[in-house]
């Protein structure tokens, strides 16, 4: 289970997270909309502590972690939360020099210690699940942007994290390569994962959630099952917002 | 042939094997030496640098900017010749090790912080989101790529050393120009030994630069994203 409780997150005197409450089950899929610059990729990025949070708490997991504005978080700490979570990015992030076989294989390698041979095989596995076990000895700039997300996948999943952060994984993508990212990502959500995910792929935020939270200057608006939050919206702001992507997206 | 040119050829062919062992017995490991203890040096220095401790940072910095803002030639004198008055006596071959060691270190280390710098931060956070310390990410995902981005400004340091290394004629080396030296003062023909001395750096840094191509294949395996 992931419990985030009054989290904020402040930049110098700007506040990008003023508070976030959050509770997600183990299994269950969250997905977070909001304007851009609403905070969505800090709430993402302090779940993962890239970004220390200014207070709070989080817990993932067997880790819990208390922010205080005053005192820097132990390191040990930031590691056993960090390593809770799995991270997909935007621009994927590969690791250039190494192969995709590589690229899956080093949180085993380094981090979690695994044995060279448990570590490949577990590798060449994860590869098979983003339908890439042909292509694990190419290099990232051989790979279309499609496939290099998917290996960010199988990276991300290779530390057996107990949560998925998407950070707009397919924001980057030509549209034509969208899809075969969003397939796998849906092929997660249906076994169970726990995952977070920030998008704008509104369609698709509808069919892989099991909550949707609408985030805005740093708060949440409302939070909800997906279809009363797109059907139905309680507040103005939501109603707003979707009406704008609606447009964009016509 | 007249007996000029016939002597010319003489003392070309008599002096060539003695300038090539003095280039292989000292300008050679000289070289290799001191950029190998200079590179050890240099990356210390970028990573003092970078670090968040500040003194280190600021003793990293001090070094640099003693080393880059003296003559390199005034360097030596002092290891060689000024150290003495303190007591420290150093053996010519050694002290000319510890001066260009100290400058490939000072010179080098801005190649290697420019080119830490260079890597995306988007690198060190996929390692972090793995779990990684930063020393990992460091040795793991920076550094090699740092490499491959430092080949072509280091290899140009490499190359200037060899040449650089004629400096450590002043303190009496007897390296390649050294020996050129002590032959001109014997056969009196600057022009022609001098000349046959810089055909033997240029075989030097020729090989050198067949060795750089090679290196920077080797990192053309990938290319960065």
């Amino acid at each position: 289970m992931i419990e985030v409780r009054g989290l904020t997150k402040a930049f110098g005197e700007t506040s990008v997270l003023r508070g976030i409450d959050l509770t997600l089950e183990k299994g269950s899929v969250l997905v977070v909309i909001g304007p851009s610059g609403s905070g969505k990729s800090t709430l993402l990025r302090c779940l993962n502590v890239l970004e220390v949070p200014t207070s709070g708490t989080v817990a993932i997991g067997k880790a819990r972690l208390e922010f205080r504005p005053d005192a820097k978080p132990r390191l040990a700490d930031v590691l056993a939360l960090r390593r809770q979570s799995g991270m997909v990015f935007q621009a994927y992030h590969l690791f250039p020099h190494f192969t995709a076989l590589q690229n899956v294989m080093e949180g085993q390698l380094t981090v979690r210690r695994t044995p060279k041979r448990e570590a490949r095989a577990k590798a060449m596995q994860l590869l098979a699940k983003v339908g890439l076990a042909d292509r694990a000895d190419a290099y990232p700039h051989q790979l279309s942007g499609g496939q290099q997300q998917r290996v960010g996948i199988a990276r991300a999943m290779s530390i057996d994290p107990e949560l998925l952060l998407f950070d707009e994984p397919t924001s980057a993508l030509d549209p034509e390569l969208v899809r075969e990212v969003l397939k796998v990502i849906r092929e997660l959500a249906e076994e169970g994962r726990t995952m977070m995910i920030v998008t704008h792929e509104m369609k698709f935020a509808r069919e892989v959630a099991d909550r949707v939270m609408l985030l805005d200057g740093g708060a949440v608006v409302e939070e909800g099952p997906p279809e009363q939050l797109f059907e139905r919206p309680r507040e103005a702001r939501t109603r707003q917002f979707l009406s704008l992507i609606m447009e964009r997206s016509f | 042939m007249s007996d000029q040119s016939e002597r010319l050829l003489h003392i070309f062919t008599d002096s060539f094997l003695p300038l090539l062992r003095a280039g292989i017995a000292f300008t050679v490991p000289l070289t290799l030496i001191s950029f190998a203890l200079g590179l050890a040096l240099a990356l210390l220095t970028a990573l003092a640098r970078l670090s968040e401790f500040r003194p280190l940072a600021w003793v990293a910095g001090f070094y640099v900017w003693i080393i880059r803002g003296t003559p390199l030639l005034l360097q030596l004198f002092i290891i060689f010749y000024g150290l003495p008055s303190l007591g420290i006596l150093i053996d010519a071959f050694p002290a000319a090790v510890i001066g260009f060691t100290l400058s490939v270190g000072a010179y080098g280390s801005e190649i290697i912080r420019a080119a830490i710098v260079s890597i995306p931060k988007g690198q060190w956070e996929a390692a972090y989101a793995l779990g990684e310390t930063r020393l990992q990410a460091l040795r793991r995902i920076i550094l090699p790529q740092a490499a491959r981005v430092s080949v072509p400004p280091l290899s140009n340091s490499f190359i200037s050393l060899v040449k650089d290394t004629s400096l450590a004629a002043t303190v009496t080396v007897t390296e390649l120009f050294q020996k050129g030296q002590q032959i001109t003062a014997a056969v009196y023909e600057p022009l022609l030994v001098y000349s046959e001395v810089g055909l033997i750096y240029l075989i030097f840094c020729t090989v050198l630069a067949a060795l750089q191509r090679q290196l920077e294949r080797y990192f053309d395996r990938y290319s960065s994203v």
